[in-house]
């Protein structure tokens, strides 16, 4: 399937200083987490394929079309969420997502019904018809969510989107991404610093470290082990349990005090430890296919590339 | 939960052409501006003048068939000018002691001549005035409420420009500076029109309209591109309001410092008039709406005003599309 996205040679510099360099990017179809440090150009780069900054090069296809070449018919095909708190001075809730709607060409009367029913998705109220600048900040992140989706955009750009939710407002954000990605077949660009986001909603990463693509692949594979094995998690102490397996000639690593990476393939090994568990009384709370940590991961590229920097 | 959610639901239809996109920030812009009480009141004192220069028309118009209305209406004329303002043929006339409407002219003529000169009182005096409070008061928060709220990036991440942003808050001024003078003053054309009985009394005139949507392009294009630029390099809109006044005053108040000494003859002011036109915005651009409604005296054509209000129209809205551009860049 075509990428929604794909630039090649983006570059970027802001008084000599490279925000972006010689970016080659394609963001595939679904939903794909944008995760960097600060200052690795995240945000450079989604204005960039807005076509809200100049760039100093780079060329490609944004939705079939050329870029930068065609940015203002890209833009009315892009919901664009920006991390900044940015709204209308004196404008209602609905008129500012109503606004929005006209700004991508509505019409009027279409635009106003059209608002009503997106903020009824994105789960605003009658708080609706107050003055935008008296919502609190969870309420502001739900109203942009609404002014991205209102012209019922091809692809969605979500710029550290859970910003100031409560942990219940942000479930129903993520859950609403999902339905917007899997069952109205949206493409999502999700920029975030919270991989517990891009855990359950992405399907690729990609991890831009000072300007530069570092990783772009997709979930599955970032956290897939490169040796296989299986993550038990137990209720007391794992040290007896772990004893137990290295006698029978497993490979065993503590990850926590109650946590063990025992490697091997997970059909063979899965009953030597539920008969050691039961031979040494351990209660197994948990028994998965091991993965690799995302936050490992991101730890380790950005530290890598700190230390290749100094 | 809303009583009628539908859940998310795709929308196909027609979309309005991505060039005329700017007129959103137009009509936002009013309705926003336009829940104002001052402004409104403000809108309805500005009307009254239009009421005075109608009188004037009706005065003028029923001297035309009755003599004794000619001195009254003469009256009416002189009262309107200020006696030591820069020489105009109506002021010439006040000046020498003559009638401005006299048995013998042609009435073509002395209607064209003070159906013109009231028009251009209604432009030069009450209406200039209004235009700078009603500018002080809706310009400065233009741009710079967008540029603290971040607003401009809801609007840039549609398919608008810098350009088309910066025309649609202008659109703003255009708008309500039409109301105060175009509007009434094409009112007072037609209400004119309507009290004569002469048919030919529209071909004796007809520039006159044309004369109108000129002066009021003069008037509108220069003060709405300073205030959109002072609104533009601030944040905070009483700097903005604070620029916009201090121009009309100081500028206003060094001509009259720098003509207005006892000490010259009338020749000496007059060339110091000339001399030191350009300090002042309030008296460039009444010798502009002189100049298009025809009543300079010969010899007075000057350049330097025209040139004056094209360069500070282009600097200004240069200024104000660069600051909003620039701000993406943050």
């Amino acid at each position: 399937m075509t990428p929604v996205i794909d630039i090649k040679g983006l570059t970027k510099r802001y008084a000599g200083n490279f925000a972006l360099k010689n970016v080659d990017l394609a963001v595939p179809v679904g939903v794909t987490g944008l995760l960097g440090p600060n200052g690795s150009g995240k945000s450079t780069f989604i204005k960039a394929v807005l076509g809200l900054v100049h760039v100093d090069s780079g060329a490609g296809t944004v939705l079939d079309q050329p870029w930068p070449l065609q940015v203002k018919s890209i833009r009315d095909q892009i919901g664009y969420l920006p991390e900044d708190d940015c709204y209308i001075l004196g404008l209602q809730g609905i008129e500012s997502v109503q606004m929005m709607a006209r700004l991508s060409g509505l019409p009027s009367t279409e635009a106003l019904r059209r608002a009503h029913e997106v903020l009824d998705f994105c789960d605003v109220g009658q708080e609706r018809y107050r003055n935008v600048e008296t919502y609190s900040t969870g309420m502001r992140q739900k109203l942009k969510f609404a002014q991205a989706l209102v012209h019922d955009p091809k692809l969605i750009i979500l710029d550290e989107p859970t910003t100031g939710l409560d942990p219940t407002q942000r479930e129903e954000f993520l859950d609403r991404i999902h339905a917007l990605a899997h069952r109205f077949e949206k493409s999502v660009l999700l920029s975030t610093h919270i991989l517990h986001d891009v855990k359950q909603v992405c399907d690729q990463v990609i991890i831009l470290v000072r300007g530069q693509v570092r990783i772009a692949d997709s979930l599955a594979n970032m956290q897939r082990p490169i040796q296989s094995g299986l993550q038990i998690r137990v209720v007391c102490s794992a040290g007896r349990l772990a004893e137990s397996l290295r006698r029978e000639g497993l490979s065993v690593q503590t990850m926590a005090d109650t946590e063990l990476l025992v490697q091997g393939e997970s059909t063979e090994i899965a009953a030597t430890i539920w008969s050691a568990s039961q031979r040494e009384g351990v209660l197994v709370e948990r028994m998965d296919e091991s993965r690799n940590s995302l936050e490992h991961l991101f730890m380790e590229i950005v530290s890598e590339k700190k230390h290749a920097h100094t | 939960m809303p009583i009628l959610d539908l859940g998310y639901r795709t929308w196909v239809g027609h979309r309005s052409p991505e060039w005329l996109r700017w007129s959103v920030v137009a009509t936002t812009g009013i309705s926003l501006v336009w829940r104002g009480t001052w402004l409104k009141r403000f809108l309805l004192f500005a009307s009254f003048p239009a009421l005075i220069t109608m009188f004037g028309v009706g005065l003028f118009e029923q001297s035309t068939r009755d003599e004794s209305y000619r001195r009254m209406f003469n009256g009416f004329l002189a009262s309107r000018i200020e006696p030591m303002g820069p020489r105009n043929r109506i002021r010439d006339r006040v000046r020498d002691r003559a009638p401005i409407i006299s048995e013998s002219a042609d009435i073509a003529t002395q209607r064209h001549l003070a159906w013109s000169h009231l028009l251009l009182w209604y432009f030069r005096y009450p209406q200039s005035l209004w235009i700078v409070v009603v500018i002080g008061l809706v310009a400065p928060r233009l741009i710079s409420y967008d540029l603290r709220s971040r607003g401009y990036l809801l609007y840039l991440s549609r398919p608008l420009s810098p350009s088309g942003y910066v025309l649609g808050k202008a659109c703003v001024l255009y708008f309500l500076l039409a109301m105060i003078t175009t509007f009434p003053a094409l009112a007072v054309y037609s209400f004119g029109l309507l009290l004569t009985n002469d048919p030919a009394a529209f071909l004796q005139t007809w520039d006159i309209p044309l004369r109108i949507l000129l002066g009021t392009l003069v008037l509108i294009l220069p003060t709405s591109a300073v205030a959109l630029a002072f609104s533009s390099l601030t944040q905070e809109s009483r700097f903005a309001a604070f620029s916009w006044f201090a121009i009309w005053i100081v500028g206003w108040v060094t001509y009259l410092v720098l003509t207005g000494s006892a000490m010259f003859s009338q020749d000496d002011v007059l060339k110091l008039q000339q001399r030191w036109l350009l300090i002042s915005p309030y008296h460039v651009l009444g010798h502009l709406q002189e100049e298009i409604f025809g009543l300079l005296p010969d010899g007075r054509h000057q350049i330097g005003p025209w040139i004056l209000c094209g360069v500070v129209s282009v600097v200004g809205y240069t200024v104000a599309r660069w600051r909003v551009a620039r701000m993406l860049k943050v």
